[in-house]
């Protein structure tokens, strides 16, 4: 009898903890809110404080979306800030140079994005080169073509419809880009826990021979994040053109870190110990309430440095403690 | 206890002291607008120093330029300018082109003293502060070494070089404070983006802090952001502060090539019509972004002026002649009424005058 109880406790108790795990990070953000909110209740609880949160950091959401896919099978793309910034300046050298009509140009970028990821792919599966060198010198030889194709110049006078379906029409008074980053978690989440692709992938990322054994083709479950991975770079692109009006052959790269941050943060929320949409598009909010946060009160910009960092470092504990904690129950 | 006299003494001087203070504050804006006037139209050419014959002095001797980073437009733009007119002079020029890692600027440095060219020049952003085994001892093998586009007229000579070819970095600070003290009649309440790692960051500011010294009712916020960050932490900054200061009415980055990131920040938050921007430098995209209204005012350098002006300065060390404390390159402010004279799209020299052209022609007697 009091073996049952006991047993029954536990097993509360563990539904507690599951649910900590699973809310933890959002928790964390309303905490970060709240905190922030009590210190400047007018400006920071404003709903033009939460639109500009929502709708300035749709490339940053995409980014990360498109680094999770590779993530979630065991590979990395490190190209996918040098695919940004080759997909923006594509448009920008078309739109202005060649005079190509802008949706042309942005269908151009996605091409660009694509075909960066099918190079990638080729890449990493042919010669059976760690994904972690081939995509770090991809995204540095994508910076070479940026650097050249630009001149090393930044262009503006981009057609402003870009601009217009990114941040400048809105809906509730939050730019149009939020809803599409919001769009793609939403079609990325389907597939990752309703599809038989989604669940191939994921055994993929768990056990390559295991998978492989299983009957999964798992060069061709790779080489297919590899191919989302660059057209959500190129997506990313386009996102950061309409935001900036403008493209410039550096800016890009330093998105790099912050997504990953994301990425890894994320991975500790909603799903523990997988890498997930919902998570990661939390985890990109719970960094930048916490950075208008800081820049609100005024802190130093080497403060933010500190929170980008600390939260990686913090997430990716956070995420191996989960992960020991339920191999050691499985 | 005071006495009547002495009441009606302090009341007077209360008022005069009132008075010259409101004096003070009216006269902020038209100081301010009288010296922006002398910026604001077409620059004549002046000599930084005695004429000399450049191709005689010239023939034997050589330059390497090592430019803060080849990627960026603006250097590689007066790198181009100073080798072809290195060419019409008729003496070797060489680029040592690079990607901003100081190990390159080392490299560069060291090839400097072992091929034996005459003078190595630091070139906006190779700082030289961080160079000083490999300065001392390119001097120590007889080299000039200088440090041209880093340093304002009253700063120090950095990392032992022989000579720095300063700009008026100060004046250009001065003046994109003034923009705002005019525009506003004295109200600027301004957010002011710096990168403190650059030399040049410490002359602009000390010039806004003058200006801004003179307006007792300006107020403003200096945020430092480094370059690496710029497209990440620029945006998010300029948001909060608009969001966080409703009377914020001027974003001043002091590098031009920030303002792409302060515009779509304006965008977001509906600030375009009440924040304005005003900053340094007339790169190209810059004062594109003036014709389209997103940018107010630049204060724009004449990069092939500027690649005559090193040069200048440079030439006369190697031909012994005195050191050029002011090269003599001039400011221009471009705004909406003047953006279009640099081209549609905007170019890197155009809108200037050709004034210095035939200037130098004369000057190096050519």
């Amino acid at each position: 009898m009091s073996a049952d109880i006991a047993a029954q406790d536990a097993a509360r108790r563990q539904i507690w903890i599951d649910r900590g795990e699973r809310y933890g990070l959002l928790i964390a953000w309303l905490i970060v809110i709240a905190a922030f909110g009590l210190a400047k209740p007018g400006i920071f609880l404003s709903w033009a404080n939460f639109s500009t949160i929502f709708g300035s950091q749709a490339v940053l959401v995409v980014m990360t979306l498109g680094l999770i896919i590779p993530l979630t099978a065991g590979d990395y793309d490190l190209s996918i800030a040098g695919n940004l910034t080759l997909s923006s300046m594509t448009i920008a050298v078309l739109n202005v140079y060649f005079g190509w009509p802008i949706f042309a140009a942005a269908l151009m970028a996605l091409a660009v994005g694509l075909a960066i990821g099918a190079v990638n792919a080729f890449l990493v599966l042919f010669f059976r080169i760690n994904s972690l060198i081939v995509t770090l010198g991809m995204g540095t030889f994508l910076h070479g073509i940026t650097l050249w194709i630009s001149n090393s110049n930044t262009i503006s006078g981009i057609d402003f419809a870009i601009a217009n379906v990114v941040i400048v029409t809105r809906l509730f008074g939050i730019p149009l880009a939020f809803y599409y980053a919001l769009l793609i978690a939403a079609i990325i989440w389907y597939v990752f826990t309703f599809t038989a692709a989604g669940q191939r992938l994921l055994f993929v990322g768990r056990g390559r021979e295991v998978a492989r054994l299983s009957g999964i083709r798992v060069d061709q479950v790779r080489a297919a994040t590899f191919l989302v991975s660059g057209l959500l770079g190129g997506f990313a692109g386009i996102l950061s053109v309409g935001s900036l009006g403008a493209a410039d052959p550096n800016s890009g790269l330093s998105y790099l870190l912050p997504a990953f941050a994301a990425a890894f943060l994320g991975a500790t929320t909603i799903t523990p110990g997988r890498f997930n949409p919902i998570g990661s598009v939390i985890a990109v909010y719970f960094l930048v309430t916490g950075i208008t946060g800081l820049s609100i009160l005024g802190i130093s910009t080497f403060v933010q440095d500190l929170f980008y960092g600390g939260a990686l470092v913090i997430a990716v504990c956070l995420s191996q403690l989960v992960r020991g904690r339920q191999e050691r129950l499985s | 206890m005071m006495s009547g006299n002495a009441i009606r003494l302090a009341g007077a001087a209360l008022a005069v002291g009132l008075a010259m203070g409101s004096a003070h504050a009216e006269d902020a804006p038209a100081k301010a607008a009288a010296d922006i006037a002398k910026y604001t139209s077409i620059p004549g050419f002046t000599a930084a120093g005695e004429p000399f014959d450049a191709k005689a002095c010239m023939a034997d001797k050589s330059i390497l330029s090592i430019p803060g980073s080849s990627s960026v437009p603006f250097l590689a733009t007066i790198n181009a300018s100073m080798a072809r007119i290195a060419k019409d002079v008729g003496f070797k020029f060489q680029i040592w082109e690079n990607q901003g890692q100081p190990t390159q600027w080392v490299q560069g440095i060291e090839y400097g003293v072992a091929n034996k060219f005459n003078l190595i020049d630091l070139l906006a952003g190779a700082d030289p502060r961080s160079l000083v085994p490999q300065i001392k001892a390119a001097r120590d093998a007889s080299v000039t070494v200088t440090a041209s586009h880093v340093t304002g007229f009253e700063q120090d000579v950095p990392g032992g070089v022989s000579a720095a070819i300063p700009i008026d970095y100060k004046q250009a600070g001065k003046l994109l404070a003034e923009w705002t003290i005019s525009k506003t009649g004295g109200k600027t309440n301004a957010l002011v983006l710096v990168t403190n790692e650059v030399l040049s960051t410490d002359s602009m500011v000390a010039g806004l802090k003058e200006a801004f010294a003179d307006c007792p009712d300006c107020t403003y916020k200096i945020v430092n952001v480094s370059i690496p960050d710029w497209a990440s932490k620029i945006q998010p900054n300029v948001q909060s502060a608009v969001i966080a200061d409703p009377g914020l009415n001027y974003v001043i980055p002091i590098y031009d090539s920030m303002s792409q990131f302060v515009v779509p920040a304006l965008t977001i938050t509906g600030a375009t019509d009440r924040v304005k921007v005003a900053t340094f430098n007339g790169t190209p995209f810059v004062l594109d972004m003036i014709r389209n209204g997103q940018v107010e005012m630049d204060v724009g350098e004449n990069l092939d002026w500027i690649a005559y002006g090193l040069l200048d300065a440079q030439m006369r060390l190697l031909c012994g002649l005195p050191a050029v404390k002011d090269p003599k390159i001039p400011l221009l402010i471009f705004d909406a009424s003047n953006a279009a004279t640099a081209g549609t799209p905007a170019e890197s020299s155009k809108g200037y005058g050709d004034a210095y052209l035939a200037g130098y022609k004369a000057l190096w007697k050519l």
